[in-house]
């Protein structure tokens, strides 16, 4: 089991920079066995953490997607019925009785795991990322709560299946509800936000080698002035990762109007976000520090 | 006396009691779960031995941002208390015993709740704060109320229902219970069983003002959201009045005397001015853009008096009526046959609103029921 100052230093070769409230979060999470919720806006990394644990424990990465209307058949269990159908075809000149076909057909080859039973008969301890839990209905949530304090999940056909592995649970959330009390307790609980200019331009140089050091200077100065303004979609450290890497592919060294306006798509992806920048850019990149060469 | 503890365990143990002062909902097995985390970490270090007890004690945004300075808080004032203790030998303690930090401090060290503890401790002095009795609505009102609610509430829900029904033809076959049920005639498929989506998406957010001027109202209004809530899983609500406050998972948590209790003693500015045009910002920078969509009702409950940003106002009114399905705006003193919007923030919301309505009886509220 990795101790603190390892976990930092795994943190740091995938390339994750971030405070150390991240590292001791994950730490203590694997530590003390209990499930870590993360929170914070988009695009900051959230889900890189249940890779970097995975990493860190050298295990498998199990990931759960929540969305509107998960349910149970997408997130335990379903019966394969296509394969159940054609196999009462084949035996149905066969003289068994339904009580055998129908014991058959409700084994365990005819069951599709979904993430959570999966997670919990893996065969090795693994991580289990439970993404966006706010988008998911309130009775998921506390159909989830009920799994992550029991590990057991019952199969009307077949009967209650025991975890064989407590798997390390990190669940991430956008924050657009307000998750349960009853939940937020069970978890340890890690805010992460935007990250300062210092952070970020380490972010840039690492994950974009071979950047010239002065254009990631500029372009994370700029995309932080960016996120000051009232924008629709905020850009996160993934927009602001792609422009480098454009401008960096493109051979810039330096930024200047022209540029901006013409890349401006890779950062913003709202019509009046575009709009809206573009009217104030002169303000913005002298804000940035950037001056029009010409 | 107040000493410094001798044990790390027993300082946590206090400061924990200290959190709960400070309104941390601290359980014993969080606590337990700290001192747990101690034995994995380097705690001489003061910084780890921080951030230990914050990933392990705090359970929102709101306490992770607390959580340093209180933390500061408390070892600043045990120092003191050791100081203190020094100072008593030399028979010099009257200074600090003024100091107001050190009575709270050796108030909650003793386990007394103090009023004086409270008001020390409190962090917002700026917003006028009148302490109201919310729990006092009157009995006999209270079940009418609630009928009228419940009432309106089934009829919404049968009219999405059937609204649903004609636009969609969205059955599709159970393929789980179709297999169960044609199995017993040796699985050739006769029957098949349907499903349909569940059909109650409709969202809902209201938006109910606490302000003074609602103070005749706001038992009624606060009664008026908790039934919903209750009817309503998709539903959040908001109370503001000079700030705006999410209430959805207070109100799903508690009964509703106790939710009223805890309201009126949190300091969110309940029964001082209005800033409707604040109040509206705040929730559409935080909140707007991830709640509202085109399946969403928003349903305002104020009188419109406002002290604050009328422009405001009126941009956000813009935003929330193009994001929203319906935006509807209670207002109980409409009721009254003379009424004319000419409050200023009223006119400056008024064409961006699709229903404007009474809000002031159960008989408005019944008729609130068709427009929703």
């Amino acid at each position: 089991m990795p101790e603190l100052k390892d976990i930092k230093k795994m943190l740091h070769e995938q390339g994750y920079i971030t405070d150390d409230s991240v590292a001791m979060s994950v730490f203590l999470s694997l530590k003390l066995n209990k499930p870590l919720l993360v929170e914070g806006p988009a695009g900051v990394g959230k889900t890189e953490i249940a890779k970097v644990m995975a990493k860190a424990l050298q295990t498998d990465l199990i990931r759960l997607q929540c969305y509107e209307g998960l349910d149970t058949t997408h997130a335990l269990y379903e019966w394969n019925y296509q394969r159940q159908l054609l196999h009462l075809k084949m035996v149905e000149h066969n003289n068994q009785p339904v009580e055998e076909k129908e014991k058959t057909i409700f084994s365990d080859s005819f069951l599709m795991k979904r993430p959570l039973l999966q997670a919990i008969t893996h065969n090795k301890r693994p991580v289990l990322l439970i993404d966006e839990i706010d988008r998911s209905d309130e009775e998921f949530e506390s159909f989830l709560l009920e799994v992550l304090s029991d590990w057991q999940i019952t199969v009307p056909e077949i009967g209650t299946i025991k975890a064989t592995h407590i798997p390390q649970v990190i669940l991430t959330s956008n924050r657009t509800r307000e998750l349960s009390e009853a939940l937020r307790r069970r978890c340890l609980y890690l805010y992460i936000d935007y990250p300062d200019f210092e952070k970020e331009w380490m972010i840039v140089k690492n994950k974009v080698p071979g950047i010239d050091a002065k254009l990631a200077e500029q372009i994370t100065g700029f995309i932080q002035q960016l996120r000051i303004i009232k924008l629709e979609k905020t850009p996160g450290i993934a927009e602001t990762l792609d422009w480098a890497a454009a401008l960096s592919a493109l051979h810039i060294d330096h930024l200047d109007k022209n540029i901006i306006e013409q890349t401006l798509g890779v950062v913003l992806k709202d019509w009046r976000d575009t709009r809206q920048v573009q009217m104030s850019l002169s303000e913005l990149m002298e804000k940035t520090g950037v001056h029009s060469k010409l | 006396m107040i000493t410094r503890q001798t044990s790390l365990s027993k300082n946590i143990v206090q400061f924990c009691r200290f959190l709960r002062q400070k309104g941390f909902g601290v359980t014993i097995e969080e606590e337990t779960l700290s001192l747990q985390a101690l034995q994995f970490i380097d705690y001489n270090d003061n910084d780890v031995f921080r951030q230990t007890l914050k990933a392990t004690l705090c359970h929102n945004k709101t306490q992770l941002d607390e959580f340093d300075n209180l933390f500061h808080e408390y070892w600043k004032e045990l120092e003191k208390a050791v100081d203190a203790k020094t100072k008593e030998d030399t028979k010099n303690k009257t200074a600090f015993q003024q100091q107001a930090s050190y009575k709270a401090l050796k108030k909650w060290l003793h386990g007394n709740e103090n009023k004086e503890t409270e008001e020390t401790a409190a962090y917002s002095m700026q917003e006028s704060l009148s302490k109201r009795d919310f729990a006092a609505v009157p009995e006999d009102e209270v079940e009418e109320l609630m009928q009228a609610i419940k009432k309106i509430a089934k009829r919404l829900a049968s009219k999405t229902n059937r609204r649903y029904e004609f636009s969609y033809k969205t059955d599709i076959p159970d393929l789980r219970k179709t297999l169960r049920k044609n199995l017993r005639r040796g699985g050739e498929l006769l029957d098949i069983i349907h499903r349909r989506p569940k059909h109650n998406r409709l969202k809902l957010v209201l938006l109910c003002d606490v302000s003074r001027s609602m103070e005749l109202y706001s038992a009624f209004l606060i009664q008026f959201m908790y039934a919903f809530q209750q009817v309503y899983r998709r539903m959040e609500t908001f109370v503001f009045s000079t700030s705006l406050k999410r209430v959805t998972s207070l109100l799903k948590q508690k009964n509703f005397s106790e939710a009223m209790q805890q309201l009126s003693n949190e300091n969110s500015g309940w029964s001082g001015g209005t800033r409707i045009g604040e109040s509206l910002n705040t929730f559409v920078n935080e909140y707007g853009k991830k709640l509202i969509d085109s399946k969403t009702f928003v349903i305002i409950l104020s009188d419109g008096w406002d002290t604050g940003n009328i422009d405001l106002i009126r941009t956000n009114m813009e935003f929330i009526h193009a994001k929203s399905k319906k935006l509807i705006w209670l207002n109980p003193l409409a009721g009254f046959e003379d009424y004319k919007p000419h409050v200023s923030a009223m006119k400056a919301a008024l064409p961006f609103i699709d229903v404007f309505a009474p809000a002031h009886n159960v008989e408005s509220l019944k008729r609130l029921g068709r427009w929703l």
